[in-house]
């Protein structure tokens, strides 16, 4: 040998790169385990889940793709299981846990981890969180709009040994069964995410057998270290001051009264606080989230702000600090309800990113639709006389940027790699027909010298005498805001025309539906960027053309002057937009 | 009598030939013309020699579609859908990937709303008529497309994959009413349900169909013109193949046909080493490709995504496609660091032009190929047959950068940049073996393009697998993966049923009408009859709720369902680790996958007269085998290795168009074909 090769070193970074490649392929084939072997329409086609894995001391280090809020919660969930187990932890064990009130985001999210041992030494965590349909509660689907408790909202897993040392704890899992409306896809999930998590045990045991355990617990905080050091750099370039944001959410499906929240974020040197003290005290609703989910909700636009597109690693966040007092509507506490969560996490990344995108254009674009939309369906199938769920998110229109429109028909933030349910797919599982699929054009969007994108329209028809919906969403009354003069968006909310009575709402609580009811959901526009009259002609008129704005619209809005036949008459078009 | 396989590549045409009389193979290459693709395909044949009368049998393969598609420089297409839905192509599926980019901008639709028109007409998700078709409204489609000029239409109605009529309505009427316009009805192209991937295919179908049409018409005059007078086949990117008046409809199914054949290829090269469980690896200038062959059938998907990645949803296509991975690293991929100062390699590829920085050809940055030069594992002598002399001084020069920032030699920055190439490609490899549940101590690995042979023996030995084989030719290997080629299509439909509900009379019922399907395809698009069709059946079958499935293989004879659903469970526990014996199962998916037997090639074993040790042995360098140090290696011409040759690693074998590697501790010999095999000294079968 001429040349002996010290490859293997711990910390040689080439070594390094490789095993952090591998750590991200274990994650991604956890995430295809768990969407394949799913029960779940909302797990295998609307992909609500994430999976990760996490070192001895909960901190993540590699992640799929799946829901940004989610994986923001895994530390949550993992230091939990540390917390309750300790050194009661062995190898073979597999946890459950969904605990809002320690780390967690509501009790419909479980989270399942798995201790992985190497030689009888805790090396890591394998976890995957996943959206149940169903796990109990006052309503199916358990997101009772009128929660006002906890109790309300299903079964509470405060950190559960349901495999010990390789067996099954069969009493665990029977309980689950006898306490949810559909049994077999609540546990079809649980096995799949049980499955998800065993592979990320098997991946890392190959790994060490590689690498040596030594070098693969070392990878793990050079991997943090290296992010922490780039996170700390991209604030250090952000010119220190306080940016503050303020906003008001929709009435909390009790009263109409809107909530006010606020945020102030202080940027000093390579550190970042994020205060949301000032924000309105916890309501009586579901529409409150505890700490776990404000962290998560804080961490998704802090790493858009630092690196969108590096993997995500506990060392990313750890510049950030939070601040906020107990008992606000983000840091709601035992026993207050939170099944909506979903939509307090939107509105906590939207406040921060208002807050922060004046002094970032590149990273940020401007506001957008904002809620998920969620919205649940069930009732009886006509035929079989089964019970069905339908959950959904709907997707919306995003803000623009200082160089580009905003992206139509689009998840909200607080959901990432998640798609809209396949019409043809729906139709042939649930008793309901989706008359229209179509862009909102009518509503209109943020203008600007780039425009806003748009929303959606969906419209179901009851194909049973049996159905009923509940639903909650949010930016019904506030619109998505616009930047450097660019304009609003537009609204999201359900019309529904049932027995001849037709309602707008938009946190609607459970309501029942005749046979041929007719709910349309209606989704927002995003916000604009920039001064209208700068919008380039031919923008203006390819969206005319495209049926997206009117040719009225487009002078009114636009100062642009498209003909009958298409064309632009650019004297009018100069002299109007002189005129303005 | 000759087979005549060309394929047409961005840089080179390709062209392998094969002598049914004396067992030849030849092999020819010339530059590709884009202006007029046929100039090439007439050029290279012109410079083999080839009687163009003798020729029995001609394939092609290229790019010509998937080109079209990525340039977007397809025709002026337009869509019609059922009323209320003509944007569901813009919509998509609405997911953002790239999660935490709060710009994130969809893939663009290609058709803009202008031209997706929407037209009275409804079915239902049993296949029952809700609302008629409205002639009306196709009368007001026909004269929009008429004012826009439109060159294409593509047909997408709901249901459509169960219950074709209206659509197919729709599509006879406008190609009556625009008989100059191309028309493609989504159900021609995939009865699988979804209606944003079928919608989202036939577009993509009738986006290139034109420009197919004109491309196949004038290489038909041509080869005719030529004197080549036998049936004219197409490559398709499910591994068969079909006639040019099939391919001329029905564009899209070429779309991955390359990367196919040469999955076709290895399946042969498994065949006659008698291996039929082979991984397949492709390294090519700018990506690599990996693919799994059991039990000799290349396995096919109808899940392809085009310009899909982590961040980015792509456009699916749900056609048959070869079930490959394709990663961005290969011999002109670009070593760089990123924001966080990691030592990263692609995606980003000097490609053919300006190429590695050793070509002298203007490239300045450092690429796997300059990496691979200083380590010694490529003789700057003998590049391409000696016909681009490397730059050692440029490599080095460029992989300075690199040393650097890792502050090590150059020559350490190089074996640096090839564990991390090599590393995404066992990741890659990874993906298609283990992943998808394949042991691979069970399989070979096939290394072929111009790199795969210089990477395979460190991943071959990552990986585990029993042995690796480098073929001949393996510059040349998707024309010669054509030459394996049989005509074949894949027949499927969805007919959601519970295992309760259905028989085993129905279950050969259902497949009884595909065969039927089968028949009639081939009858008119190969004129083969129905006696020379070989099929094999399978069903898409999961546990009732779920949603994605397990593809489960029917016996022709299977005359028990209990067999079947014991099958399933076995399938469904050997991919996610459980099985849920209490729980129903549906029947989803009824797959028929048809193919007329056309005769192998067959190779003749390598020559001995010009062949020895002696002759073949070429002195010795110092090459850097990655994980295992730098050694002094035998090197070795491979046109002059006899069969039967065996020696023990380190050691290089060059050859004109690619350079094998062994590494220490692994063992090689050549068999009677004059394939390498390289398997690990300890354990190695040898040859027998």
């Amino acid at each position: 040998m001429v040349n002996a090769n010290a490859a293997r070193r711990a910390d040689d970074p080439v070594t390094l790169e490789i095993i952090w490649g591998k750590l991200q392929a274990a994650a991604d084939e956890m995430g295809l385990m768990l969407a394949r072997s799913s029960m779940s329409p909302v797990i295998y086609e609307v992909l609500d889940f994430a999976c990760g894995v996490c070192d001895d001391k909960a901190q993540l280090v590699a992640q799929t793709n799946g829901i940004t809020v989610f994986t923001g919660t895994f530390q949550g969930h993992v230091k939990a299981v540390i917390g309750k187990f300790g050194e009661r932890m062995r190898p073979g064990d597999i946890y459950m846990v969904n605990d809002p009130y320690s780390g967690g985001t509501h009790l419909s999210d479980v989270g399942i981890v798995k201790p992985i041992f190497v030689d009888d030494e805790l090396l890591a965590f394998g976890i995957a969180v996943a959206h149940w349909t169903e796990i109990g509660g006052s309503v199916p689907g358990s997101l009772s709009p009128k929660a006002t408790e906890i109790f309300h909202e299903g079964l509470r897993f405060p950190g559960l040994r349901i495999y010990r040392e390789g067996e099954r704890q069969d009493d665990l899992f029977d309980l689950i069964a006898a306490n949810v409306r559909l049994p077999k896809m609540t546990l079809g999930d649980l096995n799949a995410e049980i499955a998800a998590v065993r592979i990320a045990d098997t991946r890392i045991q190959e790994m060490c057998a590689k690498y040596g355990v030594e070098t693969i617990r070392s990878s793990f905080s050079h991997l943090m270290a290296q992010s922490e050091k780039v996170s700390r750099a991209a604030i250090a370039a952000l010119p220190d001051g306080v940016y503050k944001a303020n906003d008001l959410i929709d009435g909390d499906g009790f009263t109409d009264e809107q909530i006010p929240v606020q945020v102030e974020v202080r940027i000093e040197g390579d550190t970042i606080a994020f205060d949301f003290t000032g924000t309105s005290a916890q309501r009586p609703g579901p529409l409150n989230c505890a700490r776990g989910a404000l962290l998560s909700a804080v961490k998704t636009v802090f790493k858009a702000l630092v690196d969108p597109q590096a993997p995500s690693n506990e060392g990313w966040f750890r510049p950030i600090e939070i601040i906020v007092p107990d008992g606000t509507v983000f840091s709601a506490t035992y026993p207050q309800a939170v099944g909506w969560y979903f939509e307090m996490t939107g509105q906590i990344s939207e406040l921060v990113w208002m807050a922060l995108a004046p002094l970032v254009p590149e990273r940020f674009s401007v506001g957008s639709f904002m809620s998920l939309c969620a919205t649940f369906f069930y009732g009886k199938e006509p035929r079989s006389g089964d019970q069905f769920v339908l959950v959904e998110p709907h997707m919306g229109g995003w803000g623009a940027s200082h160089d580009q429109d905003g992206t139509s028909v689009l998840i909200g933030t607080a959901d990432g790699d998640t798609y809209n349910y396949s019409i043809e797919l729906l139709e042939a599982k649930f008793p309901i027909r989706c008359n229209r699929y179509a862009m909102n054009v009518e509503a209109g969007t943020g203008k600007g010298r780039y425009r806003g994108g748009f929303g959606v329209v969906r419209e179901y028809q009851m194909l049973t005498d049996d159905a009923h919906m509940y639903a909650s969403l949010g930016r019904s009354i506030e619109r998505p805001w616009g930047l450097e003069g660019g304009g609003h968006g537009s609204n999201n909310y359900v019309e529904v025309t049932s027995n001849g009575d037709s309602w707008r709402g938009a946190r609607v609580p459970t309501t029942e539906l005749a046979e041929g009811a007719r709910v349309a959901i209606v989704t927002g526009s995003g916000g604009g960027y920039g001064d209208a009259l700068l919008r380039p002609p031919e923008a203006v008129r390819d969206d005319v053309l495209d049926g997206f704005i009117t040719a009225d619209a487009a002078r009114a809005d636009y100062g642009v002057i498209v003909s009958q036949d298409g064309t632009i008459d650019s004297d009018a078009t100069e002299e109007l937009r002189q005129q303005v | 009598m000759g087979r005549l396989a060309v394929d047409i590549g961005g840089t080179f045409t390709d062209l392998v030939h094969f002598d049914e009389g004396n067992g030849n193979l030849e092999a020819e290459k010339s530059l590709s013309t884009p202006r007029d693709l046929t100039q090439g395909v007439l050029d290279t044949i012109n410079l083999s020699g080839i009687e163009p009368g003798s020729i029995s049998f001609f394939v092609h393969g290229g790019t010509t579609v998937i080109n079209a598609i990525t340039e977007r420089k397809g025709v002026r297409t337009a869509l019609v859908t059922t009323k209320g839905f003509r944007d569901v192509l813009e919509i998509a599926r609405g997911n953002r990937p790239d999660m935490y980019n709060l710009r994130f901008q969809k893939p663009v639709a290609f058709v803009p709303r202008r031209r997706r028109f929407e037209v009275r007409e409804r079915i239902d998700a049993e296949g029952r008529e809700i609302e008629p078709l409205v002639r009306e409204d196709l009368e007001a489609v026909v004269e929009q497309c008429r004012r826009q000029h439109v060159e294409a239409i593509a047909v997408q109605f709901l249901h459509s994959y169960v219950a074709p009529e209206h659509e197919a309505e729709c599509a006879a009427f406008l190609r009556e009413r625009l008989p100059d316009v191309a028309v493609t009805a989504s159900h021609e192209i995939t009865r699988e349900w979804r209606e944003y991937e079928r919608g989202n295919t036939a577009v993509l179908n009738a986006y290139v169909q034109p420009i197919v049409q004109r491309y196949f018409t004038k290489l038909e005059d041509a080869l005719r013109a030529l004197g080549i007078d036998c049936p004219y086949t197409a490559m398709q990117s499910n591994g068969g193949t079909t006639s040019f008046g099939w391919a001329k409809a029905h564009p899209i199914t070429l779309i991955e046909s390359g990367p196919a054949a040469g999955v076709n290829g290895a399946a042969l090269i498994g065949e006659l080493c008698d291996e039929p469980n082979v991984i397949y690896l492709d390294v090519g200038g700018t990506t690599v490709k990996c693919s799994v062959i059991e039990s000799g059938k290349p396995k096919v998907t109808t899940e392809y995504k085009l310009e899909w990645s982590r961040l980015n949803p792509g456009y699916p296509v749900r056609v048959p496609v070869a079930d490959l991975v394709e990663i961005g690293a290969g011999g002109g991929s670009i070593a760089h660091f990123d924001a966080a100062g990691s030592l990263r390699v692609g995606p980003q590829s000097a490609g053919a032009d300006p190429g590695p920085a050793c070509y002298g050809l203007g490239g300045t940055e450092p690429t796997v190929t300059d990496a691979k030069l200083l380590t010694g594992v490529l003789n700057p002598e003998n590049f391409a047959g000696g016909r681009i002399a490397l730059d050692v001084d440029r490599a080095r020069g460029a992989m300075q950068t690199i040393a650097d920032g890792l502050g090590t030699s150059v020559e350490d920055a190089a074996a640096a940049v090839i564990r991390v190439v090599e590393a995404n490609m066992n990741n890659a490899l990874k993906l298609v073996s283990i992943q998808r549940g394949h042991d691979p101590r069970d399989f070979v690995l096939v290394a072929a393009g111009g790199g795969g042979a210089m990477h395979a023996a460190p991943l071959g030995r990552e990986l585990g697998v029993k042995e690796i084989i480098v073929p001949r030719y393996p510059g040349y290997f998707s024309a010669w993966g054509m030459l394996a080629t049989e005509p074949r299509s894949d027949f499927a439909i969805t007919a959601l049923t519970r295992a309760e509900d259905i028989t085993v009379e129905r279950i050969h019922s259902i497949f009884s009408n595909l065969e039927e399907e089968a028949d009639a395809y081939f009858a008119s698009a190969d004129g083969v009859g129905s006696d020379a069709l070989g099929f094999s059946r399978s069903v898409d079958m999961r546990y009732f709720g779920q949603e994605h499935t397990v593809t489960v293989a029917i016996d022709e004879t299977a005359a028990d369902l209990a067999t079947i659903l014991r099958e399933f469970h076995a399938a469904h526990e050997r991919a996610y680790t459980f099985s849920l014996t209490d729980t129903p199962v549906e029947f989803v998916t009824f797959r028929l996958t048809a193919t007329a037997s056309v005769p192998r090639p067959r190779v003749n074993p390598i020559d001995g007269e010009h062949r020895s040790a002696e002759r073949a042995y070429k002195g010795q360098r110092i090459v850097g085998f990655g994980e295992d140090g730098c050694h002094e290696a035998d090197i070795y011409d491979r046109e002059a290795l006899p069969a039967g040759f065996e020696a023990s690693g380190p050691l290089v074998v060059e050859e004109p168009s690619s350079t094998t590697i062994v590494h220490p501790g692994q063992r090689l010999w050549v068999d009677r074909l004059g394939f390498l095999h390289i398997g690990e000294a300890d354990h190695s079968p040898g040859p027998n």
